[in-house]
């Protein structure tokens, strides 16, 4: 039996292993064959078996026992040793083979699956050869294999191979495997349909075949570098022209693949689609530059307003004087005075719109460091007669080493307006309370200016309080622009205001200013 | 009583000028005038003028905003002529741009910049300064 085995030792199962193919085995002794055989049933998980169709025994080695899971007294027959088969497509075939092994003289060598005595099936491979004597099969000798990890493992991988494949093709991102002379191995989906390009049609060209002719420099060098191992991948971001001539933006991700020896084998890319960004930036720069457009129109409209309507306003006055001393007859009526203080207010609504205007366009003002204090003493000595006409009493309570970064002009008008706005809406029964304090917060001064007046329903006009024409007392010289303009004097030189009030109680203002450091 | 002679306008606007001329008249500023529609017309007259020493004004009211030739522009012009007397040059627009006050100021010729409209005061004013020098 052990020299009948030296002729099958050579079937291509065993090739890997590598004491079968080493010619010591012909030259060691009976002894040592029997251990080497053992060795090889053993590691090789390779098992025998014999049927002698004279006696009707089937005998199966330790091994095939082992691979069988049945104890090592276990006796097997025909019936039995088919039974093991998994009931279907292996017992099937098995049944099939074995007999046409017996009566066609025919090798088999097949893979299939046993269901062993505890119920798991078991991949193993069986292989049969039968002995033929005058033109007879007497018998039938084979291997038995127990190939269940190995074939769960290719299983398995194959398996993670498909994964792979339909990550690759089903992915988002376009996404190539291109040679390193820029032909295109294989492409996904994703990237089919951003070139528009069949997976067939693009086989049969290269990338620069699609790309943009501007385009084709972009990368070569570092095509090259990758090739030389100088660099392992880059980015970058081209356009292709699709099947149908569209320009395509895309964001390309190259990166060289290597065998185990460092060789270049093939590149893989990930091409993104950036077309549609590449459109919205694109309506973003338009916005843009309409915007700018606009902007440089508004200047224009405020230098119209500037000249033009001044020079109107102007001439309206001028007439009005002239007639006043010329035809003096002509003004004793209703109507002249009316026309009087229309234009009167048509040149304050100019030189307001002016003034506005001036504040918004005007870019890197000249802010310097201020004394606050000598300042705020500065705008209150200036309507000295107003405060004293109006027994209105001011506290202050001013840092006097504070400085402020502002524009003197600015500061001034912000101070002035602020002081008047506190006398003009007190209290009608009762004269004006002003306190002013000053705080530090980060990098501001806040000055904080408490009126106990009139108070503004901030509910309701809260909003509206610093908009343009607004006014929210009954006042003869409400004009509603004074807040306005100030708060954006205060914002032209980084500051802010912040406003509390209560009706009947008071307002005070936090008006921001920067700190000079 | 007036010490000025002749006075000079030179804007583009007819309303301006009526109105200028006539409270000229009604302060009794000057004894006669001269207009002139824009810088260029008022360059090609002055010139001949200055150079004969004859009637030359002895204020001059410029505009800024003008065809042909701004008021800048005859600026420029108007102090290469050379002159036999001294002229007081007064700016008189409605432009309250920042950037046209700052470029008043760098011609030494302009005693002041005016901004429109004009008064009765304004020209008051004009001729007590005139009166002082």
């Amino acid at each position: 039996m052990i020299l009948k085995f030296k002729n099958y030792i050579r079937v291509p199962l065993l090739i890997n292993t590598p004491y079968i193919l080493s010619s010591q085995v012909t030259k060691t002794t009976n002894q040592n064959e029997v251990n080497l055989l053992d060795f090889i049933q053993k590691y090789a998980s390779i098992g025998t078996w014999e049927f002698d169709l004279e006696l009707e025994t089937l005998d199966w080695s330790s091994e095939t026992k082992k691979i069988h899971e049945v104890p090592i007294d276990f006796t097997p027959n025909v019936e039995s040793g088919i039974s093991f088969y998994k009931t279907g497509y292996s017992r099937d075939t098995i049944s099939t083979l074995f007999t046409k092994c017996i009566s066609n003289h025919e090798d088999f060598d097949v893979e299939l699956q046993i269901v062993t005595p505890t119920n798991k099936d078991k991949w193993i491979r069986a292989i049969g050869m039968p002995i033929i004597k005058n033109n007879v099969c007497i018998k039938v000798q084979g291997l038995f294999q127990d190939i269940d990890k190995k074939t769960k493992d290719t299983k398995a991988l194959a398996y993670k191979e498909q994964q792979l494949r339909k990550t690759f093709e089903n992915t988002l991102v376009g996404m190539a495997i291109v040679d390193l002379n820029g032909n295109w191995l294989d492409v996904n989906k994703s990237l089919c349909k951003t070139l528009g390009y069949s997976k067939d049609q693009l086989s049969t060209m290269t990338v620069k075949t699609i790309t943009h002719p501007e385009d084709i420099h972009i990368g070569q060098k570092a095509m090259i570098e990758m090739m030389r191992g100088q660099r392992e991948y880059y980015e970058t971001e081209k356009r292709y022209i699709s099947k149908t001539g569209k320009n395509i933006w895309a964001q390309l991700f190259t990166s060289i693949i290597r065998d185990d020896s460092g060789e270049p084998l093939h590149y893989v890319a990930q091409i993104n689609d950036l077309t549609k960004i590449k459109e919205t930036s694109k309506k973003v720069d338009q916005l843009l530059a309409t915007t700018e457009d606009q902007n440089k129109r508004l200047l224009n409209f405020a230098h119209i307003v500037s000249h033009n309507l001044r020079s109107h306003y102007g001439n309206l006055d001028m007439l009005l004087d002239i007639v006043k001393m010329d035809l003096p007859e002509t003004t004793d009526n209703e109507i002249f005075p009316l026309i009087g203080l229309a234009v009167s207010h048509l040149g304050e609504t100019v030189e307001n719109l002016n003034e506005v205007a001036a504040i918004n366009i005007q870019k890197d003002l000249k802010t310097e460091p201020l004394n606050l204090l000598e300042n705020f003493n500065r705008a209150h000595s200036s309507i000295a007669a107003l405060i004293i006409d109006s027994k209105t009493t001011v506290s202050i309570n001013i840092d006097p080493n504070i400085l402020v970064k502002a524009v003197p002009a600015y500061l001034d008008s912000i101070l002035l307006n602020f002081l008047t706005n506190a006398i003009k809406y007190k209290k009608p029964n009762e004269p004006a309370k002003i306190e002013i304090n000053t705080n530090i917060v980060n990098d501001f001064v806040v000055l904080e200016i408490k009126d106990h007046g009139q108070g503004i329903d901030l509910e309701k006009y809260g909003e509206k309080l610093f908009g343009m024409y607004k006014t929210f007392h009954k006042h003869d010289d409400s004009r509603g622009l004074g807040l306005f303009i100030t708060k954006n004097q205060v914002e032209a030189i980084g500051g802010k205001i912040e406003v509390e009030s209560k009706v009947n109680e008071g307002t005070t203002f936090y008006i921001y200013l920067k700190k000079h450091e | 009583m007036s010490k000025i002679d002749v006075a000079c306008i030179i804007d583009d606007d007819p309303i301006f000028i009526f109105g200028a001329k006539r409270m000229m008249e009604l302060s009794n500023f000057c004894k006669s005038f001269m207009v002139f529609k824009n810088g260029q017309e008022a360059i090609n007259q002055l010139k001949p003028i200055m150079l004969n020493g004859k009637d030359i004004p002895d204020i001059i009211l410029l505009d800024i905003n003008m065809p042909i030739m701004d008021g800048w522009e005859f600026l420029d012009e108007f102090i290469k002529i050379e002159a036999h007397k001294s002229i007081t040059i007064y700016i008189v627009s409605s432009s309250i741009d920042p950037v046209d006050l700052n470029r008043a100021k760098r011609y030494k010729n302009i005693s002041n910049y005016i901004i429109k409209p004009i008064s009765i005061e304004t020209l008051k004013g004009i001729l007590e300064e005139e009166l002082q020098e």
